[in-house]
């Protein structure tokens, strides 16, 4: 039998030339990602008044939130899920007319989407949400096709199955929703918000953390696979946390069943975070910097939010609490993550495009600008803390909650527009390097 | 993660080594505006002149042919072309380093051998993680008992 770092390395590296997307295919994904990131906080700053008293309805809050899930984490993802996970499980690279297909049914989709529900125009929302889900079905057949001829990495293979079943819940409950909005309920209101934010948030986006991180941090930190054993339990473990707390959202013994939950999403965690641990401290490389600092943050403010779930459950106030969660989980959780990953796989995957047929062609740091970073971390950090200051003081002062809000929107768009120029000069750098003139500096 | 073949011990030892003294480097460059870019580039030349070459002339002319034999020569070519890359910024840097050595660099010239200094310990770095994660472990499949201990001798004798 084959060591394990050969299994993740050897089919890696060497599979990863033949198997290397044009630039323009994953890069689609992460610049829209990027623009939506700005247009999340925008929203927010347009949609700051309303944050205070916002119990989930139509207004740009919500759409603020969904161009951070689906237009900034999934949009991403996909991106990713798309580079990534054909060299991971050493699968054939699937159509990319159909990869191309996707992103223009995705992006405007989910533009028109958030724009719907900024205007409170449900009609717009309805078709907005028609071609993200059609586009997400699509992404479906392409991750079910990889996986289903998946070769090795069993705990990644795990993780991506249950992401995609999430997937397919997501999109039931998101029809539910937007049936509601439209007069025609298919699902009880708090069944159908709890199945979204739970398929989405911790079913497609947290799954894909899990199993993605298990290929991606070796790789940072030249590290031997974490032992394939414990990631299919923290799997396991994390995929019935979310099927019980599903459980629960249809009322069915919603307190026992929630704190069943909590338990083995904690379990989840526990076993994520020593392989995760055991992957640094046999590193030889263990510091990579500002990116490792945001996924610490991420892996922080997710058991952050399982002590909030457990407040919740034991009777903390829903309105603080509750709200308090969802910035735990996609703000500090998934969005930190990401944004760890991206600075340091976007520098990468360019110059793996830009070495093609080139002689001594830049290095990953040549055609990366560092500070717009380093004011990134800043700004992400500092908005959030902002963002959970107006919800603890939105009980008491809704004026001074609204200019938390206010201050957050706009540090947090200063952090998303910083991340936006480290973007766009590694796609000139990159374009400078292919053309062969004003080659970037090593 | 040790590997199992005498010929992987001795490059696992090598990388441990040359990634301490990059690391070294890379740590001395980025402490302060007024690091001593000539006695850390005359801390490199040994590596630059004598370690490379031989390093890598014994992956290219032993280990690679083989890996192209058993069908893996996409990574062969993957690491040789790393190689070229690496050489390339080696022979532009030994002079300079070879100069700072001697005496201490103008400004100008300081300016060039930090940015090849860290040009180096990006790419070798990077090369030491692919080799460690994929060429080590796929020499356990590769040598038999015979071979790698005749190509260990080889290797030690060099």
């Amino acid at each position: 039998m084959k060591p394990p770092t050969r299994r993740l390395a050897g089919g890696f590296l060497a599979g990863a030339g033949s198997r290397l997307l044009p630039a323009s295919l994953p890069l689609r994904f992460f610049g829209a990602g990027v623009v939506f990131h700005a247009g999340a906080w925008l929203a927010l700053l347009a949609g700051a008044a309303d944050w205070p008293g916002w119990h989930g309805g139509l207004g740009w809050p919500l759409a603020a939130l969904h161009l951070i899930t689906l237009g900034t984490l999934l949009c991403c993802a996909i991106g990713a899920s798309l580079q990534l996970l054909p060299v991971a499980t050493r699968q054939p690279v699937r159509s990319q007319r159909l990869m191309a297909a996707l992103w223009w049914a995705y992006v405007p989709g989910v533009a028109l989407l958030a724009l719907g529900m900024g205007r409170a125009e449900p009609y717009w929302m309805a078709t907005g949400a028609a071609a993200v889900l059609a586009a997400l079905a699509l992404f479906g057949a392409l991750l079910g096709m990889n996986l289903r001829g998946a070769r090795g990495m069993p705990g990644v293979v795990l993780h991506g199955w249950g992401a995609l079943l999430a997937l397919a819940l997501l999109g039931l409950s998101a029809v539910a929703l937007v049936g509601l909005w439209l007069g025609r309920p298919l699902l009880d209101t708090g069944a159908a918000r709890g199945l979204h934010l739970l398929a989405g948030a911790f079913g497609v986006m947290g799954l894909l953390v899990f199993g993605l991180a298990y290929v991606l941090l070796p790789m940072f930190a030249l590290a031997p696979v974490p032992d394939e054993r414990r990631q299919l339990a923290s799997g396991a473990a994390a995929i019935v946390a979310i099927a019980l707390a599903m459980g629960a959202a249809f009322g069915a013994a919603p307190t026992a069943l929630r704190l069943a939950a909590i338990g083995a999403g904690t379990l989840a965690l526990v076993l994520h975070l020593q392989l995760m641990r055991q992957t640094l401290s046999a590193g030889m490389r263990r510091d990579f910097g500002r990116a490792l600092v945001l996924m610490r943050i991420g892996w922080s403010s997710l058991a952050l939010a399982l002590l909030l779930a457990l407040a919740l459950v034991l009777g903390a106030p829903a309105e603080t609490f509750g709200r308090l969660f969802g910035i735990a989980v996609i703000g500090g959780w998934l969005l930190s993550f990401l944004f760890g990953v991206l600075q340091r796989i976007l520098p990468f995957l360019a110059s793996m495009h830009a070495a093609r047929g080139q002689k001594r062609p830049p290095t990953p740091s040549a055609l990366t600008l560092d500070r717009p970073l380093a004011w990134h971390l800043v700004c992400h950090v500092t908005a959030l803390g902002l963002l959970a200051a107006a919800t603890l003081g939105a009980p008491a002062a809704l004026a001074l909650a609204t200019a938390l809000a206010t201050a957050a929107a706009l540090v947090g768009l200063a952090g998303a527009l910083c991340f936006g120029i480290f973007f766009a000069v590694l796609m000139r750098r990159l374009q400078q390097a292919r053309g062969g003139g004003n080659r970037p500096p090593n | 993660m040790t590997p199992s073949r005498q010929v992987g011990r001795c490059l696992d030892d090598e990388h441990r080594s040359h990634l301490e003294l990059l690391n070294r480097v890379e740590q001395a460059l980025g402490r302060s505006a007024g690091a001593d870019v000539g006695t850390i580039a005359a801390s490199l030349l040994h590596h630059l002149e004598h370690e490379i070459g031989r390093h890598f002339d014994f992956e290219e002319t032993q280990l690679f042919p083989l890996m192209a034999e058993a069908g893996d020569g996409d990574l062969a070519s993957l690491l040789t072309e790393e190689h070229d890359n690496i050489r390339a910024v080696a022979d532009e840097l030994a002079p300079l380093a070879r100069a700072a050595a001697a005496g201490a660099p103008e400004p100008a010239a300081s300016a060039v051998l930090k940015r090849l200094m860290l040009e180096l310990v990006e790419r070798q770095v990077a090369h030491i993680q692919k080799e460690s994660m994929a060429l080590l472990p796929l020499l356990d499949d590769l040598l038999d008992d015979e071979t790698d201990r005749q190509l260990a001798f080889a290797y030690a004798a060099n």
